[in-house]
């Protein structure tokens, strides 16, 4: 790792499989990351492409069946999570890996006040007496910036609004100040105005607590505005992974390339017509010999159908610690120029 | 792209769409939910009219009103013609052809038990009097025309993908040759890369056509790609109108300008540089909407007159309608402040 510091977490090969009765779905393959300390990973990619079977098979919240985690290491400062006991990792979670999903609506019980929900942990993993762990629920609910916050405890979900139950939620992730935070899609559901608010809060709750942070969406501008770091998905692979900015500046991966054209802009020139990316994403019913972006892919050729491409440097760097990308085709035509055939 | 030679294909004054509260044990009528709270505005024929604004300002509800999947509460709406707002049932029936919707989630709209051929057959069954063969042969049309493959007529909807379904829905609305269309969130519900598809064949469909569009959306880059004007709504009514690159330049109104700068841009070199206006605090319900400027509780800009008087929409710029006490109709254009607009004389007349 990067000036000898140590990863928070680091996966190798994760590979993920869903057994159901319609056949079996490879939803991650091969999946490898890690989070250094304090810094912000975004994950983008399209939906059905992995990112949220990803992280949960990380914390162990998929059932099983039909999910089956099949191979892989999750290390959480050196203890492989994939091979803890139910318990220990009931712990993990409420303790050290924070998590929040898209709906608030769905992750919040409806029938419990909202600050016995964030007493909850508190008092099981930190073992906080009532007093203690109200007096921790208003500061909590104070930081993420909620006003009135004693008086909000008594509340119900359904009397918050969707940008404060988010923020509840991010209260409730961070309650016993874990070291890794996990957020799937927290904004998707808000309003821009709302998201905005909430994209403000994190950083300053990075500055504050310095936290390590997985961030899912598949909003680029979002991506742009906050992470370090980007991996984007495709098909249940990293396809190419790279400090944000370089990756905007540079992106290497048809897919990644074609996605940043697709989407308008705010500013700027205002196009005449959209680019496109034809085609649908693929559908993941076996273990992939061949890339997953290739029925959509402008640079497809022979070597494609033949052989899923590994990850591979980009930059000169290790992978994982640079700019790298799962591609037999580069831009500048090095690898296989005479076999690029032209696509639709 | 509408030049000022075109006319209004839909002009709408004064609607406002109220759903009634009943509570108590004799569910007694105590109050409303302003919708839609007293709106005015055009569009033009061929021209697609974006309307944009937060979760619950109302956007939808236009949108079904102006269809009259609603029953308005008061007001006139005028679609090539006729008031939608008070034709009889039987007027309605024959005006409906005209007029057609686009719905957010594909999956939702389409009955599961209903093949492709059928779905987009209903309304010509409903309407015209074709025979079998030439209902296919007009399937088939609308399936080319969207990019389906007719050899997938005699399929179900689960058999799609949420792109696919989304073209069924548009060969739907087209089956009648509507010339208006109201888009609800078409895209909303799919994935970056399939948007620019659907997109893409709206705006074909337009240009081949000749449909006027109402594109609601809270995606603001891609309404700045397809509208020429744009409504800006906040809390059942409308904040701003204006050409969309106007718009995009220079938003008159500040809930418009807050609105703009909360969209993260795709671009970390310019994160950072760009100023973002963080609005406080959530919008007030629409059963109970503040005094005076609905947008004063959040407004980063709010005077004392704000909160006792309600500012009118009017013309700040040619074009320009806003609906702010800071924007005053001559002051905004002599200091320049709308930059080039204001250096036009020519008015265009608008209603309102
Ligand atoms: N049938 C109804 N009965 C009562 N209230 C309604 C009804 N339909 C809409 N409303 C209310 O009217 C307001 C406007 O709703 P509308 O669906 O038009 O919002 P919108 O702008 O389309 O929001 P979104 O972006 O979430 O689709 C909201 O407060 C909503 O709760
Ligand atoms: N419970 C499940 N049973 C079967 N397949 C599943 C299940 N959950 C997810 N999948 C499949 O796994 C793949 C990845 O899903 P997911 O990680 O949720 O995607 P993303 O979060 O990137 O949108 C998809 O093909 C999805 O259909
Ligand atoms: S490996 Fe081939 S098909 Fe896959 S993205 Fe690269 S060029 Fe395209
Ligand atoms: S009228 Fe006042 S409160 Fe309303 S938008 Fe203008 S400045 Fe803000
Ligand atoms: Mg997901
Ligand atoms: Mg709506």
């Amino acid at each position: 790792m990067p000036d000898g510091a140590m990863p928070v977490l680091e996966v190798r090969g994760l590979k993920t499989v869903f057994h159901t009765r319609g056949g079996s779905v490879h939803a991650v393959n091969d999946v490898s990351f890690h989070l250094m300390p304090g810094e912000l990973l975004g994950v983008v990619g399209e939906s059905g492409s992995g990112k949220s079977v990803t992280m949960m098979s990380l914390i162990g919240l998929l059932p099983s069946p039909p999910a089956d985690v099949q191979s892989g290491q999750v290390l959480l400062g050196g203890q492989d999570l994939l091979k803890a006991t139910p318990e220990a990792l009931r712990k993990v979670r409420g303790a050290r890996i924070g998590f929040v999903f898209q709906d608030p609506m769905t992750s919040l019980n409806p029938v419990f006040t909202v600050g016995s929900q964030i007493m909850a942990p508190l008092r099981k993993h930190m073992g906080l007496s009532k007093a203690q762990a109200e007096v921790r629920a208003v500061e909590l609910l104070e930081l993420v910036g909620i006003p009135d916050a004693r008086r909000r405890l008594k509340s119900y979900p359904h009397q918050f609004s969707g940008g404060m139950r988010q923020r509840v939620m991010i209260a409730i992730a961070l309650a016993c100040d874990p070291e890794v935070l996990i957020a799937d899609e927290p904004t998707t559901a808000l309003d821009v105005t709302i998201q905005a608010q909430i994209l403000e809060l994190v950083k300053e709750l990075r500055q504050k607590l310095g936290m390590a942070i997985v961030w899912i969406t598949h909003d680029l501008g979002v991506v742009a505005e906050i992470a370090d770091r980007v991996m984007v998905m495709y098909g249940g692979q990293v396809v190419e992974q790279a400090p944000v900015k370089e990756l905007f500046r540079n992106p290497r991966h048809p897919y990644t390339r074609a996605l940043l054209k697709t989407i308008p802009k705010l500013g700027g020139q205002r196009g005449e017509r959209l680019q496109v990316i034809e085609g649908q994403p693929p559908i993941l019913g076996s273990a992939p010999a061949a890339c997953p972006f290739r029925a959509r892919c402008a640079h497809a050729f022979a070597r494609c159908e033949a052989e899923n491409p590994v990850r591979r440097p980009v930059d000169g760097r290790p992978v994982g610690q640079g700019h790298d990308v799962a591609c037999h085709w580069s831009p500048e035509g090095a690898e296989d120029p005479s076999q690029e055939a032209a696509h639709a | 792209m509408r030049d000022t030679t075109t006319r209004p294909l839909v002009e709408v004054r004064n609607l406002k769409m109220y759903f009634p509260i009943h509570s108590g044990l004799m569910r007694k009528h105590t109050g409303d939910v302003k919708a839609v709270d007293d709106i005015s505005f055009d569009i033009y024929e061929g021209e697609t009219l974006g309307l944009v604004g937060e979760s619950g300002c109302g956007k939808s509800t236009v949108g079904r009103a102006l269809l009259r999947l609603y029953e308005p509460t008061a007001g006139q709406i005028t679609i090539a013609g006729d008031d939608v707002a008070s034709l009889s049932p039987e007027a309605l029936r024959r005006k409906r052809p005209t007029m057609q919707m686009v719905f957010q989630d594909p999956q939702a709209s389409l009955n599961p038990r209903m093949t492709v051929a059928d779905i987009i057959g209903e309304p010509l069954d409903e309407h015209s009097g074709l025979s079998s063969a030439d209902k296919l042969a007009r399937i088939y049309e609308l399936m080319d025309a969207v990019g389906l493959n007719r050899a997938f007529a005699n399929r179900y909807p689960h058999a799609f993908s949420g792109g696919q379904r989304q073209r069924i829905g548009i060969a739907r609305a087209l089956a009648l040759n509507p010339k208006f269309i109201v888009c609800d969130e078409p895209i909303a519900a799919l994935d970056v890369s399939i948007q620019a598809q659907v997109v893409n064949l709206l705006e074909d469909l337009q240009d081949r056509l000749g449909l006027t569009y109402l594109f609601i959306s809270h995606d603001l880059s891609m309404v700045r790609h397809i509208a020429d004007r744009v409504a800006v709504m906040y809390l059942g009514q409308i904040a701003e109108i204006s050409p969309v690159d106007a718009l995009y330049a220079r938003p008159l109104h500040p809930y418009a300008e807050a609105l703009l700068s909360a969209v993260p841009e795709p671009d970390p070199s310019r994160e950072g540089a760009r100023q973002r206006i963080i609005l406080k605090g959530d919008v007030p319900s629409p059963a109970n909407p503040p005094k005076g400027c609905n947008f004063c509780t959040r407004c980063p800009k709010v005077m004392p007159v704000c909160r006792e008087v309600e500012p009118r929409l009017q013309e700040a710029a040619p074009d320009r309608l806003v609906a702010c006490h800071l924007i005053h109709p001559i002051d905004a254009a002599r200091a320049g402040q709308t930059g080039q607009a204001g250096a036009q004389e020519h008015s265009q007349q608008q209603g309102v």
